[in-house]
C-alpha cells in the first residue's frame, strides 16, 4: 500500500464488505450478503462432511438456517495487495435451524477490488465439529 | 524442464588460465560456464547466486577484461550451508521433495502438502505448461483478477491456455508469503518476481492468492486470484 490513508481506505472497504455477510448470517437474510459477493464468486467446504460448493448453496443455507443472532465474529486477519485482498474470519457461537446450537466456523475470504467496491471472489469455510 | 547444459567438455582460453588449472586440476572451475555446469544451474542464476546468496566467486584482474573462477570445495561448502529453499526447486521436483521425517506433526504435513501442490502450479509457470499445473487444481475451479486493468474471471482453464500461450518463464523468482491453514482450507499468499514470456514480456511482478481445499486427503486449489503489478 502506497500510504496509511490508502490503506485504511482499503481496509475500511473490505470490512464493509465483510459486515454485510456477518448481518446476513446473524440476520439470517441472504438478500443482506448477495451485495458482498462477486457475479462470479465461488463457494467451497464440507458441511458435515458433504462437501458444499456454489453461492446458490450458501445463500440457501443462511436463508434456511435462519437468525443465528448470537454469532461473535473476528476478524483474524486482512491481507491486501493492490487489487486483491484476503480476509480470515472466525466466527463462534452459530445457531440455527440448520447449524444446532454454538458452533464454530473459520472463514477464508478473498476478495477483488471492483470498481464498486471490494468483492467477495471465494469464501472457504471449515465447520469445527 | 529448464534444459541444464551438461558439464561442458573444459574449454580454455587464455594460457593464463590454462597454467592455472594445470596446476590445480580439478580443483577450480574456470568460468561462469563451468561454475553454471557444476552447479546445474543457468550461467545467469549463478550470476544472480553471487551477488543475492554469496556463492563464492573469485576474480583475476587483466589487462583488457577480469575472468572469474571458483574453487570447488569453497562451492560445496556453500551449497551445504545454503538454507535448502523448496522454491529453488524446478519442475517435478514438487514429486521428489523429501517425506517429512516429522509425520506426526499434523501442522508439518499439511504445511508440506500444501507447499507440493503450489510447486505444481510454479512448475507450470516455469515450463510454460498448462498441464503440468492442472494436476494442483480442483476441476472446478476458478480464476480472477486485474491484468492492466482488466478484469478477468472464469474457469480455471482460461490460466492453462494462457500459461501454454506465455511459454516458459525460466526465471521466475517465486516466494511463499504465507500459508494460512484452517483444517480443511487454506491461503498461500506466493509473491513471483521475474515473470518473462511472449504474453508477459520480461521482468513482470505478480502476487497470486490461492484458496485450497482439503478433499478426499488431497489438497486442491479450488481458486487463483492474481494481481499484476504495474512496472
Amino acid at each position: 500500500m502506497a500510504n496509511t490513508q490508502q490503506y485504511l481506505t482499503e481496509y475500511d472497504g473490505i470490512s464493509k464488505t465483510i459486515q454485510m455477510y456477518i448481518d446476513g448470517s446473524k440476520q439470517g437474510k441472504s438478500e443482506l450478503m448477495r451485495p458482498a459477493f462477486h457475479a462470479d464468486a465461488s463457494f467451497f467446504g464440507y458441511a458435515g462432511g458433504q462437501l458444499a460448493v456454489g453461492p446458490a448453496f450458501l445463500f440457501d443455507w443462511i436463508d434456511k438456517n435462519g437468525p443465528a443472532p448470537k454469532i461473535e465474529p473476528r476478524i483474524v486477519s486482512v491481507d491486501i495487495l493492490d487489487s486483491i485482498a484476503m480476509v480470515r474470519l472466525e466466527v463462534g457461537g452459530w445457531s440455527g435451524k440448520l447449524a444446532g446450537s454454538d458452533v464454530r466456523m473459520s472463514d477464508l475470504f478473498t476478495l477483488l477490488k471492483t470498481p464498486s467496491g471490494w468483492r467477495i471472489i471465494q469464501k472457504a469455510f471449515h465447520w469445527h465439529a | 524442464m529448464i534444459v541444464l547444459a551438461a558439464r561442458p567438455a573444459v574449454v580454455y582460453s587464455s594460457t593464463k588460465v590454462r597454467s592455472a588449472v594445470r596446476n590445480t586440476p580439478q580443483k577450480t572451475l574456470e568460468s561462469w560456464k563451468q561454475i553454471a555446469a557444476y552447479l546445474e544451474r543457468s550461467e545467469r542464476t549463478v550470476r544472480r547466486w553471487e551477488t543475492t546468496e554469496k556463492l563464492p566467486v573469485h576474480r583475476r584482474e587483466h589487462e583488457k577484461q577480469d575472468t572469474v573462477f571458483a574453487y570447488k570445495h569453497e562451492i560445496d561448502a556453500w551449497s551445504r550451508l545454503r538454507v535448502k529453499c523448496p522454491i529453488e526447486l524446478s519442475l517435478d521436483d514438487g514429486d521428489v521433495l523429501p517425506a517429512n521425517p516429522h509425520a506426526d506433526n499434523t501442522y508439518l504435513t499439511e504445511h508440506d502438502a500444501i507447499t507440493r501442490v503450489v510447486h505444481r502450479y510454479i512448475a507450470g509457470c516455469r515450463a510454460g505448461e498448462g498441464e503440468v499445473m492442472r494436476p494442483a487444481f480442483h476441476p472446478s475451479a476458478t480464476m480472477s483478477g486485474f491484468c492492466q486493468g482488466v478484469e478477468y474471471s472464469g474457469s480455471i482453464e482460461h490460466v492453462f491456455d494462457w500459461i501454454n500461450q506465455n511459454g516458459p518463464a525460466p526465471d521466475i523468482n517465486p516466494r511463499f508469503a504465507r500459508i494460512e491453514i484452517v483444517e480443511t482450507i487454506a491461503v498461500v499468499h506466493l509473491e513471483v518476481q521475474r515473470w518473462s514470456g511472449k504474453l508477459v514480456g520480461a521482468q513482470a511482478r505478480a502476487s497470486d492468492v490461492f484458496t485450497l481445499l482439503k478433499c478426499d486427503g488431497e489438497w486442491k486449489i479450488t481458486h487463483k486470484l492474481f494481481h499484476w503489478h504495474d512496472r
